[in-house]
């Protein structure tokens, strides 16, 4: 266990770096290209300016442009007037901020800045939109396994049968179609008068839904959330159903010519038994190693399907920040994103070591 | 007749295309490898593979189908373009199809494809317009029909003119007789045409002018004002739009064939250039060993845990990107990775194998035992993941359009029709159904491919009691 605990102990050491590099190089980024919040800021302005008919000063090009202090002053309050390295230092926490009288205030501390749209703490935004992507994800995991497991079962026991292949069929379609896509469609079709109106064209909930909950209509308020989620929850299982499936059945056509499946058949169990108590259980380890890597989706959701369907969660704000360049909010949400998926890497690995006693890391 | 003229001329392509996909590429291809001094004999184990390959049907027609359509779409310029493939217009002849199909392949600067309308018997210094001369050099009475109806328009218009505004007197105002010479200026100038259009009938009627159009005659670009109603329009065969038009009035059939051509290049160019990087890489890695390996491992891990998508999009909503830049953003940030793990694995196995270990002993330098020994063994995997890598890249492209951060507005893209589809989900299905049929056809078709391949080069066998 020595070299496993050492193993685990060195791939948490590189999360920091690891989260350091990529922050870091994002952060660059946006403070390199052009087009960055001052110079929304500065087209505002000065169309507020022109119609208010407000001081401009010209600049040497001749245009009209902002007096530089507002410039600086608007540097200030983006804090873009530190060079990139101090900038990023800042941001993360282990520089003085000298605007704040030199204290810490960065990632370290728990501090994410403010959001330049909503004028609100980054975390707070962050945080507010977690349980909607959390529920879309979770709930879509689990139907992926629901739907993933027999099938892969009932395709491994009929190998080669019709079953199989119609089934590979459609498995195949899935792959080929992403979620979002299949999102679209179903959207069209069940959402418009197209074929059947029957689920909501995208949306969280309806409108009247806290009113309805206050007024103490739970049952309303329930099948009111189910009718929402049915089509972004397919769009979540078509994203990932296609490999789980094959590597369900693979994994399970695997066990079952392995030796100890040999054995068991020869002592005389019925084959029930070996095939659900031996071969499926030894057969599940690979799918088990898919749960943490499913927890970076679980929580960064999916911009796509979160778009197409309309659902405020995070991808839904990431991809709203990155219209509106709220570049705190997308650092805030890199920065959950790739920690989220550091861990989940780790996790998996952690999983595979606990259920399979014969996998060794060193 | 006119029909089975334009059936036969998109026979001609394909079969073209066809025999340049089975025949002249192969051999191009061959050529070219035995030149810089590559053989192209296969050896025994993947002449077996490739015969196994063949044998499943499913994919290897899927294979044929899907490199043939390719293939074929890089001749949609003389196929599906408004553009003429020939126009003659006494004694003057210009190929701008053809001039625009050449520039695609041209990288030494751009050829013009522009024709000028008053080179051609039209007023103007813009743009021929193609599909009036077609229509002129067709039926050679309409040129001198229509310049009679524009006459009679004119002369109606102005007696109308004047009969509700009587030529000012002595006793008008300065003002009244200004307005009323400028007007008779603007009929006067509306009427200078006339004796160029009256030439360019004669021309038409003396059988001079001729013009050859493309199968399609609309491009990817062209906004359908032939259309009686407002864009978006949905889709009419009467009206010569079999795919409707979108939000600005693009047509849409001429987008997706287009779209197909951008889409399967794009997923091309960067599987393989990021295959070539990652092998290397990973070659290096598995041959080398040591801390080359540790390091890069560690890097390529980093670099893995780049949300890729969302730093593409960061970068394209300050920078609007190219499709080279693009495609170079692909393969920096994720179509490299992949592949390092399987070729880094293989290079180990192999290394200790003894026919490498007699070419060290005997020499042979690092790079050619890379490349010449271990490289073809190694090739299974990347052979194997290919199909499965232009899936995912084709889906990369199509959700980046979508999400509006991808190719830069007016390339015709599936993404984009898409996202107009998501717009006008309730008024417009045909934006959405349409791409979605290509893109599922699409995916599906390189996904049967793949399998196949898969079956062929890595064939598992499941042995089962019972």
């Amino acid at each position: 266990m020595h070299g496993m605990t050492s193993y685990f102990i060195r791939r948490m050491l590189l999360i920091p770096v690891t989260f350091v590099c990529i922050t870091f190089m994002v952060y660059g980024i946006m403070r390199l290209a052009p087009g960055g919040p001052i110079e929304q800021a500065r087209t505002q302005l000065l169309m507020a300016m022109q119609e208010g008919g407000g001081s401009l000063a010209t600049s040497a090009t001749g245009e009209l442009d902002l007096p530089q202090e507002a410039i600086e002053q608007l540097k200030v309050y983006y804090k873009l007037h530190r060079s990139i390295p101090v900038g990023y230092l800042i941001w993360l926490g282990v520089w003085p901020d000298d605007d704040r009288q030199g204290e810490f205030n960065g990632v370290v501390q728990g501090d994410l800045g403010m959001s330049y749209r909503y004028s609100e703490p980054v975390l707070t935004t962050i945080v507010s939109k977690f349980p909607i992507s959390i529920t879309f994800g979770l709930i879509g995991y689990l139907a992926t396994w629901i739907v993933c497991i027999p099938l892969g079962v009932k395709k491994a026991l009929t190998h080669r049968s019709w079953f199989d292949t119609t089934s590979s069929l459609v498995v195949f379609l899935g792959y080929s179609i992403p979620g979002f896509v299949a999102c679209l469609a179903l959207l069209l079709m069940f959402g418009t008068s197209l074929v059947w109106d029957i689920f909501p064209l995208g949306g969280f909930r309806s409108e009247n839904w806290n009113e309805m909950w206050e007024a103490g209509n739970f049952w309303w308020c329930v099948r009111d959330q189910a009718h929402h989620m049915v089509i972004p929850i397919i769009g979540y299982v078509m994203s990932g159903f296609a490999t789980m499936t094959i590597l369900m059945k693979n994994s399970l056509l695997d066990n079952l010519g392995a030796d100890y499946v040999r054995t068991a058949f020869a002592k005389g169990l019925t084959e029930r038994r070996v095939i659900f108590l031996h071969a499926l259980r030894n057969s599940m380890i690979p799918l088990c190693v898919s749960i943490g890597h499913a927890i970076g989706l679980l929580f960064a959701g999916s911009f796509l399907i979160e778009k197409t369907c309309n659902i405020p969660g995070m991808g839904l704000l990431g991809f709203n920040s990155l219209v509106e360049r709220d570049y705190p909010v997308l650092m805030g949400i890199l920065v959950f994103g790739v920690l989220i998926r550091l861990l989940g890497n780790i996790l998996s690995d952690v999983i595979l070591a606990l259920v399979d006693p014969r996998v060794r890391f060193e | 007749m006119h029909l089975v003229i334009k059936l036969m001329e998109l026979l001609v392509v394909l079969l073209l295309g066809t025999l340049l996909t089975t025949r002249g590429i192969p051999w191009l291809l061959a050529r070219c490898l035995n030149v810089v001094g590559v053989s192209t004999s296969f050896s025994p184990v993947t002449e077996k593979r490739i015969r196994r390959f063949k044998a499943i049907r499913r994919g290897y027609w899927s294979f044929l189908l899907i490199s043939v359509l390719f293939v074929t779409s890089f001749f949609l310029e003389l196929t599906v373009n408004s553009k003429a493939l020939r126009i003659s217009y006494d004694g003057r002849t210009a190929y701008p199809a053809v001039r625009e199909w050449v520039d695609l392949f041209w990288v030494f600067g751009d050829i013009s494809s522009f024709c000028k309308k008053s080179d051609f018997g039209q007023v103007g210094d813009s743009e021929v317009d193609y599909r009036q001369f077609a229509r002129y050099a067709a039926e050679p009475s309409l040129a001198r029909s229509e310049l009679e109806k524009a006459k009679s328009d004119l002369a109606a218009e102005r007696s109308a003119y004047l009969a509700k505004n009587p030529e000012p007197g002595a006793g008008a105002s300065q003002y009244q007789m200004r307005r009323h010479q400028r007007q008779m200026e603007k009929f006067a100038k509306r009427s200078e045409g006339f004796a160029m259009l009256e030439k360019t009938a004669a021309v038409f009627e003396g059988g001079r002018a001729s013009c050859w159009m493309p199968v399609y005659p609309v491009g990817p670009s062209d906004l359908r004002y032939d259309l009686p109603s407002n864009p978006p329009n949905r889709p009419s065969l009467e009206q010569g739009a079999p795919f409707g038009t979108d939000l600005s009035g693009r047509d849409v059939l001429p987008q997706m064939l287009y779209g197909f051509r951008i889409s399967i290049a794009f997923a091309l160019v960067v599987s393989v250039l990021g295959y070539a990087f990652g092998i290397l890489v990973g070659g290096v890695q598995g041959y080398y060993g040591g801390w080359i390996d540790i390091f890069t491992q560690r890097f390529v891990e980093i670099w893995g845990s780049i949300p890729f998508l969302f730093t593409i999009m960061i970068i394209a909503s300050m920078v609007q990107p190219s499709f080279w830049m693009l495609t170079l953003l692909m393969v920096v940030l994720t179509s490299w990775l992949g592949i390092t793990y399987y070729v880094r694995a293989e290079f180990y196995r192999e290394k200790a194998k003894d026919y490498v270990q007699a070419a060290i002993g005997s020499g042979v330098s690092d790079w050619r035992i890379i490349t010449r020994h271990i490289l073809p063994n190694a090739l299974v995997p990347v052979v194997t993941f290919a199909p499965f890598g232009i899936v995912a890249y084709i889906g990369s492209l199509v959700s980046l359009d979508f999400l509006g951060f991808g190719l830069p507005p007016g390339t015709p893209s599936w993404g984009a029709l898409l996202r107009q589809g998501l717009e006008n989900v309730k008024f417009y299905p045909h934006l959405t159904v349409i791409p979605t049929v290509a893109l599922a056809a699409t995916l599906y078709t390189v996904v049967t491919i793949g399998e196949a391949v898969r079956e062929a080069f890595d064939p598992k066998v499941f042995s089962r009691l019972r």
